[in-house]
């Protein structure tokens, strides 16, 4: 009962939480309303049984996201929060509040006694022994359903090139000094957090295979060091890409593709690991990954195409 | 209430609100939010719909939501930047309008240098 | 039968660490490589019929599986004719800037590399991430053309295919809540088409509606392929629309069971697309903006399969669909060589056009030819096929949006040609453009009207799995 009514706590908060987020005209506050709905959202996902889900949300959704629109929100807006009066919203906001509203209605509606049925994951913990790795969602993200991921790691890129593309070779490097770099709280940030960020890095890599955790937390975790080596103008963002930075950021698909097409050469199938190389064979595409996903979703937040030691 | 039906109901109604930010409001930055809001809402159903079996849960949903939290942050990523170099160029932060300055948006106008 | 996918999804990132020189060659060999293993494939599928691939050694439910029959082969077919002339014109039309270049191909592979795997797989969540490959492969292309224009059109994309995803996967969700699979064959199986399937496939049917630019979802097209670099128009134009197309039909014919009132809706905003498209076209100034408007009312046609639902609708639109591609890639690549040249695209200028560039001419002629749905082209015989299903399934109403959308595209398209052959003193001799530039529009808008030779055992691979009861 107490859990019921926690969870129906939870739920009423978060959508709360986006509905302010939505209809707020303060751009700022809509922004960290997101991140605080971002962060409730962690707590759902460890609700709901989701560790992996709920690390990498912690992560990148909360984390990463939070980042980007922080960045996003003082450049558009010049840190004027009531911004959005300069622009004019839609005239029919009140039948389209009608409309979402029969929406919602219509979807509560379908999807009233909902009783999924089981099969799909009773098998996949049947089968997760042949996997290679004891952690379900890990068996599933690069064995069972390795497809998709290997697909997912060619967006991750393609958002990283569409980022140059847009900003072209003069990234915005432009000075944005919010932060005092050679502040005592700064430097005893950066010492403390930049090496634990590591370390958690290499925990979540190695646990991924038997615990939650995995390359894409692993790698969310080591670029939130890399934002925050930016910020604090530990790294400096080159407007030209140098081979190095290329090869960080391609190294994970590479490897990945490698390993898929590996089995192609004795007549296997694409992605079928042969028997017992599976463990090695996964781990060495995470760390791949967790390198590129780094380096890409650092680039990603600095716009620029490489990083070069800072002035410190 | 079983969690699915309560988390799904949220869902639902985050999906609903989500969709209603991204059509009705102009800001550009309110719209990525209004598109992280519906992806969310998505993740939180499938999720939920993974917690149906008493003994275990169902992994392929978390393997899905996890698909599609890297894809929302590179999509969200990409938005951003393109915003942000809209703004730059033109000083215009929704699609439609003039820019902030009251001139009108020549499609032909140089790339100077903007606010940066 | 993973060679499309693969190739260039491994070529790709080499793109980004290779020099411009260095990338000739390696256009050519994927291009080749590319077009013969779809042939093969088209042969082992002709013999065996419909072929599925287990990735990574599962089988669906578990894993997820390629399927290839004659529907898959059709889209799979005109991206390994189209990308190859687009490939080697894209390598002399970029701009030396090389910057631009070190970003371009690596996005325009993985474009490629989205196309073959949306139409080649069998999981509906894959199908999704492949809806993402390709938007974000897409959409940074737009913007390389540099400009506001590209840019907003760029944003707009963004956004609407965002939107078309999120519903799409909403759409999955349910499907998924209500059969516990992912697999298209597993869900065929289980289809009960109560309250939440019917939801499900409504809800992915919108998404795709927005993602192929089906009225009234288009808004966001034209801006952006007029913006976009000319063979990055070409490609969205002439096949990234088409997934979304694909996607319908699978979806519809192969997995539910929709009602067949469901169908005339869907068709009834096929033909208000042909004509709103067209009388828009009409309307434009510019020849980009005309050719992307163009594809609005194109695009139409192809929603008539879904009232028609017979074997020779499924023939005539995908027919029309390879007979559009074509010539849709054509025309782009047409403008490209004007923009190039004269450094605008507003047609009342274009006096004396004809004779500056013939060959671009020629191909823009032979195109009209196939978007007007005139013989030998493969574009007519695909109209044809579907008057044939609008008189066989009585719904004669069609005809009056096939023959009209002739007779508009033919009005368009000729204030186009007639601009161009105005003579005009100013451009007495022929302006030289580097070979790709010159030969690729014509060779594509050939293939338009060559293609129609081929057509026999086009149809023949649609049959077996085929859900239609009759013969294509």
């Amino acid at each position: 009962m107490t859990a019921t009514l926690f969870d129906a706590l939870l739920a009423l908060l978060l959508v709360w939480l986006g509905w302010r987020t939505v209809v707020s005209t303060n751009l700022f506050n809509a922004v960290v309303l997101f991140v605080i709905f971002g962060l409730l959202m962690v707590l759902c996902w460890a609700r709901l049984g989701a560790p992996d889900v709920a690390l990498a949300e912690a992560a990148i959704g909360a984390g990463l996201t939070a980042a980007l629109l922080l960045e996003a929100y003082r450049d558009l807006t010049g840190n004027d929060p009531h911004h959005v009066h300069d622009v004019e919203d839609s005239p029919l906001r009140w039948p389209l509040a009608a409309l979402c509203g029969l929406l919602f209605l219509g979807l509560v509606a379908t999807g009233w006694q909902l009783a999924p049925p089981t099969e799909l994951g009773e098998t996949v913990h049947a089968r997760v022994a042949e996997s290679g790795v004891e952690n379900p969602v890990t068996a599933v993200l690069l064995n069972f359903r390795g497809y998709d991921t290997l697909l997912e790691v060619a967006v991750l890129m393609l958002a990283l090139l569409g980022v140059w593309a847009t900003n072209g070779p003069h990234a915005t490097l432009g000075s944005r000094q919010t932060l005092d770099p050679d502040s005592a709280l700064i430097d005893a940030m950066v010492r403390l957090l930049v090496p634990m960020a590591a370390l958690v890095c290499s925990y979540l890599l190695w646990a991924g295979a038997h615990a939650p955790g995995g390359a894409f937390q692993a790698g969310a975790v080591l670029a939130g060091a890399g934002v925050l080596l930016h910020l604090a103008e530990r790294l400096q963002p080159l407007g030209t890409a140098s081979t190095s930075s290329r090869a960080l950021v391609t190294v994970g698909l590479f490897v990945f593709v490698a390993v898929a097409c590996y089995p192609l050469v004795y007549g296997g199938r694409l992605l079928a690991y042969p028997d017992g190389q599976t463990k090695a064979l996964i781990f060495l595409v995470e760390a791949a990954l967790t390198v590129s996903i780094a380096h890409s979703l650092t680039l990603m937040f600095s716009g620029g195409r490489a990083f070069q030691r800072g002035r410190r | 209430m079983s969690q699915l039906t309560l988390y799904g109901l949220a869902a639902a109604a985050l999906f609903a609100l989500g969709l209603y930010g991204l059509l009705a409001y102009a800001h550009l930055l309110r719209k990525i939010l209004a598109v992280n809001v519906m992806g969310n809402a998505v993740f939180l159903f499938l999720v939920a719909l993974g917690r149906t079996d008493p003994q275990q849960t169902n992994p392929v949903p978390h393997a899905m939501v996890l698909t599609g939290i890297v894809i929302t942050v590179s999509a969200t990523a990409f938005a951003l930047a393109l915003a942000r170099r809209l703004h730059r160029e033109v000083g215009a932060v929704d699609l439609d309008a003039q820019s902030r300055r009251g001139e009108a948006l020549d499609s032909t106008q140089t790339e100077e240098s903007g606010k940066s | 039968m993973v060679g499309p996918i693969v190739t260039p999804l491994l070529v790709a990132p080499l793109c980004l660490l290779l020099p411009r020189r260095g990338l000739y060659p390696l256009h050519l060999t994927v291009s080749l490589t590319g077009l013969l293993a779809v042939v093969a494939l088209m042969r082992a599928v002709a013999l065996e019929g419909p072929l599925r691939y287990a990735m990574g050694g599962w089988g669906a439910p578990l894993g997820i599986d390629l399927l290839a029959d004659g529907l898959s082969l059709m889209p799979l077919l005109l991206t390994a004719l189209v990308m190859p002339p687009l490939t080697l014109y894209a390598h002399d039309y970029l701009d030396e800037d090389g910057d631009k270049q070190l970003n371009f191909w690596p996005l325009w592979y993985l474009l490629w590399c989205g196309l073959n795997a949306s139409v080649l797989t069998a999981d509906i969540f894959n199908v999704y991430v492949t809806l993402e490959v390709l938007t974000l492969a897409a959409v940074p292309l737009v913007v390389l053309s540099g400009g506001v224009e590209a840019l907003r059109g760029a944003i707009r994309y963004l956004l609407f295919a965002l939107l078309g995803s999120l519903t799409y996967l909403l759409g999955v969700a349910l499907l998924f809540a209500a059969h516990g699979t992912l697999d298209m064959a597993g869900l065929a199986v289980r289809w009960a088409g109560d309250r939440l399937d019917a939801v499900g496939l409504a809800l992915i049917v919108v998404g795709l509606l927005a993602k192929g630019a089906i009225f009234p979802l288009h808004i966001w097209l034209p801006p952006a392929h007029s913006a976009a670099p000319a063979p990055v128009s070409a490609a969205l134009s002439a096949l990234v629309v088409k997934v979304a197309f694909y996607l319908l039909a699978r979806l519809w014919f192969w997995v539910a069971e929709p009602a067949a009132g469901a169908g005339l809706l869907l068709g009834g905003l096929g033909a208000t697309a042909v004509f709103y498209g067209s009388l828009q076209a009409l309307r434009q100034g510019r020849l980009k903006l005309i050719i992307a408007y163009s594809t609005v009312a194109q695009l139409g046609y192809l929603l008539l399969l879904f009232p028609l639902a017979s074997g020779a609708a499924l023939t005539g639109s995908l027919l029309q669909m390879i007979g559009h591609g074509l010539a849709k890639a054509s025309l782009f690549l047409a403008a490209g060589n004007v923009i190039h040249v004269l450094g605008h695209d507003r047609v009342r200028d274009f006096a004396g056009v004809g004779r500056l560039l013939p060959t671009t001419w020629m191909a823009v002629g032979l195109s009209a030819i196939s978007l007007t749905g005139l013989p030998p082209s493969v574009a007519f015989l695909g109209k044809w096929r579907l008057l044939e299903a609008s008189f066989q399934q009585a719904q004669w109403w069609w005809v009056v949006v096939l023959v009209g959308g002739g007779l508009l595209a033919a009005a368009y398209l000729f204030r186009v040609l007639a601009c161009a052959f105005v003579d005009d003193p100013a451009y007495p001799e022929v302006h030289r453009l580097p070979w790709s530039l010159t030969w690729m529009p014509l060779a594509l808008a050939a293939l338009g009207l060559l293609m129609g030779l081929f057509s026999a055992p086009l149809e023949a691979l649609l049959l077996p799995g085929s859900p239609f009861a009759e013969a294509p």
